[in-house]
């Protein structure tokens, strides 16, 4: 099996496809980390949010497409409302009460998706436009989940220019560098945290969106998704749009090939990751501040 | 720092005498509910000695606590040693797990400590969930109490065994006021007031945080010992992430940094679960939303709050009634 050279693809494009999910909720978390120094442990209910908006919009509407509409609006309104409410309070309280805070919106959430959607598992279907199969480089595969790894490098470009090549961008890499100097130099460096707080939220929502029909829906997939987007996080370094690319692939590529490979060590392979790489760069591999 | 002020005193025995009325006076479901917070007290306690004088924001005692539980389990019902010698592994295994994992991780901090700690739990609880020698998903049943026969206690019984539980809690308190106390204890305080500082002095840091977590270790596995007894039955659901996470909203309910807070809120978070449990579902929702709001209140916690209030009030009296205190208002809300 290991030897045919379409498993290896295959395979590699699975690992890709996760990747991208990984990305799309890691940069967003990365940049409210490095930014606000605030963890957010939320963010995978919110994720989580992103797939139900997306269920409920989809089945209301018959399309897909009214999901992926849908949920990075909701999910950023809702965004809204936890940055007035609670975040902007907890910015400076530390990470342990940030911590509690934010896990205490995750028992929240989770009550309030059982409440809403009920405790089974939900689905919606792919959009028509992506579904069937396709071949690539002598594979088939799924067109739904080359769309997912398409949209994941659509995402990466478009931040990768915002960040590098317009005043915004500039503004907010020097927000992450240094606040303090960024606030001297007449920026209003809350404006420009409240604006990412909601791209993250946004973009978590929309990874929600789009994970939720080849994954099924559940209330307990944004825990789920938590841990492995926080060990990119980390692993990326905090802060940095390269690290969590780095983070991501790596992450991505490890779960994929090592379930399939070794899948004994599969579960244990991330976490051995993560504290490899805490112990050898307690930074992180591609830390923003130097 | 830390002192056994005349209101901590008071605070535990009030606690323990509760405790000890409640246990007399209830039925069988009360005494289980009982021993699961004397089991949960502990390990708060064992968190607070970390987190609270230590500022190791962990997130693995849930897999300390599992391990325990794991290393008792396995000497009773895997090798056949008997309970005592599971008692012994529990203890020495969860101190060795948590000294390792304190050395390796002695250089991070705040989130990246929190992290590392998440890694290393997670890596057990993966590993155990895995595992075909441990019994993977399914876990270990029929895991035996400790025959206490010869002190003339029958630790099957309900209330002997809940009874026995408080008592351990009580000894742990003990064991980690009397550390605190202790030249070692003074260390672990400086150390998270300023490392740097420490470092300079000479002291070798590292040394110093490996050993507070392995003692904290060594009390998460007596705790996990106990819980492994008290449900005759283990399962990875031990050492997941999110008993750790339920282990510090304990802490924060009680009162951070103050050890008799641990306890009391490992007791306040065990029956608000199980009244909110009567009446709906969503427990999780109630909890989530008391947590808010105990971190919104100042994050100092129930015993932390009743502590504060006291220390005001005794500030008061000492001040002249004519002069008050400039700056009393300003440091009641900071």
């Amino acid at each position: 099996m290991t030897a045919d050279v379409s498993f290896w693809i295959v395979q590699a494009l699975n690992a890709l496809q996760l990747s991208m999910l990984f990305f799309l909720l890691s940069v967003g978390l990365t940049v409210i980390f490095g930014l606000l120094h605030f963890v957010n442990l939320a963010h995978g209910a919110l994720y989580a949010l992103g797939a139900f908006v997306g269920f409920t919009a989809a089945t209301l509407a018959g399309s897909y497409w009214a999901a992926f509409a849908a949920a990075p609006i909701v999910v950023a309104l809702v965004g809204v409302l936890l940055y007035w409410a609670l975040i902007r309070r907890m910015r400076s309280a530390g990470p342990m009460n940030q911590v509690l805070v934010t896990f205490g919106l995750i028992f929240v959430f989770l009550d309030v998706f059982r409440i809403g959607w009920g405790d089974i598992a939900l689905g919606f279907a792919e959009p028509e436009l992506f579904s069937g199969r396709s071949e690539l480089l002598g594979v088939v595969y799924p067109t739904y989940r080359l769309f997912i790894i398409g949209l994941g490098l659509a995402v990466l470009a478009a931040l990768s220019l915002v960040l590098t090549r317009t005043q915004i961008g500039a503004i907010i890499r020097a927000g992450v560098d240094n606040d303090a100097m960024a606030a001297c130099m007449g920026i209003n460096v809350e404006r420009v945290f409240f604006l990412v707080f909601c791209v993250g939220c946004a973009l978590a929502g929309l990874a929600g969106a789009v994970a939720a029909p080849v994954l099924s829906v559940t209330t307990d997939m944004g825990t789920a998704i938590l841990i492995p987007t926080l060990i990119v996080v980390v692993i990326g370094g905090l802060g940095s749009l390269k690290g969590a690319i780095a983070g991501s692939l790596l992450i991505g590529f490890v779960q994929t090939f090592g379930s399939v490979l070794a899948p004994q060590l599969a579960a244990i392979l991330i976490y051995a990751l993560l504290a490899g790489v805490l112990i050898l760069k307690p930074a992180g591999l591609f830390p923003a501040r130097g | 720092m830390f002192h056994q002020t005349p209101l901590k005193t008071a605070t535990v025995l009030l606690l323990a005498g509760l405790a000890v009325a409640y246990g007399l006076s209830t039925g069988f479901f009360g005494l289980e509910l009982l021993t699961e917070v004397a089991i949960l007290a502990i390990l708060a306690i064992a968190l607070d000695l970390v987190a609270g004088y230590g500022g190791m924001i962990s997130l693995c005692h849930g897999a300390l606590y599992g391990v325990g539980a794991y290393a008792f389990g396995s000497a009773t019902v895997l090798l056949g040693w008997g309970a005592p010698a599971g008692l012994a592994m529990a203890v020495g295994g969860g101190a060795l797990f948590a000294w390792a994992i304190g050395a390796v991780t002695a250089r991070t901090h705040g989130i990246f400590f929190i992290m590392a700690t998440l890694a290393f739990g997670q890596m057990a609880y993966a590993y155990l969930f895995e595992s075909p020698v441990f019994g993977g998903n399914d876990g270990l049943p029929g895991v035996p109490r400790l025959d206490a026969s010869a002190l003339g206690l029958d630790l099957n019984d309900s209330l002997t065994f809940a009874l026995t539980c408080l008592a351990l809690a009580l000894l742990a308190y003990a064991v980690s006021a009397a550390l605190l106390r202790s030249g070692f204890g003074r260390t672990l305080v400086g150390i998270r007031a300023n490392e740097a500082r420490m470092r300079v002095l000479g002291l070798p840091v590292w040394r110093h945080k490996a050993a507070a977590f392995g003692v904290s270790g060594a009390l998460a596995g007596l705790a996990g010992a106990l819980a492994a007894q008290h449900t005759m039955y283990i399962s990875p659901g031990l050492l997941h992430w999110t008993v750790s996470g339920e282990l510090l909203i304990m802490v924060i309910l009680g009162g951070l940094g103050t050890l008799v807070g641990a306890a009391l809120g490992a007791g306040v978070l065990v029956f608000l679960k199980h009244e909110v449990s009567r009446f709906t579902d969503h427990w999780h929702l109630v909890v989530g939303l008391v947590l808010i709001a105990a971190v919104l209140a100042g994050g100092r916690g129930l015993y932390g709050q009743l502590e504060h209030l006291w220390e005001r009030r005794r500030a008061a009296r000492r001040a002249p009634p004519e002069t008050p205190a400039p700056d009393e208002e300003t440091t009641g809300h900071a």
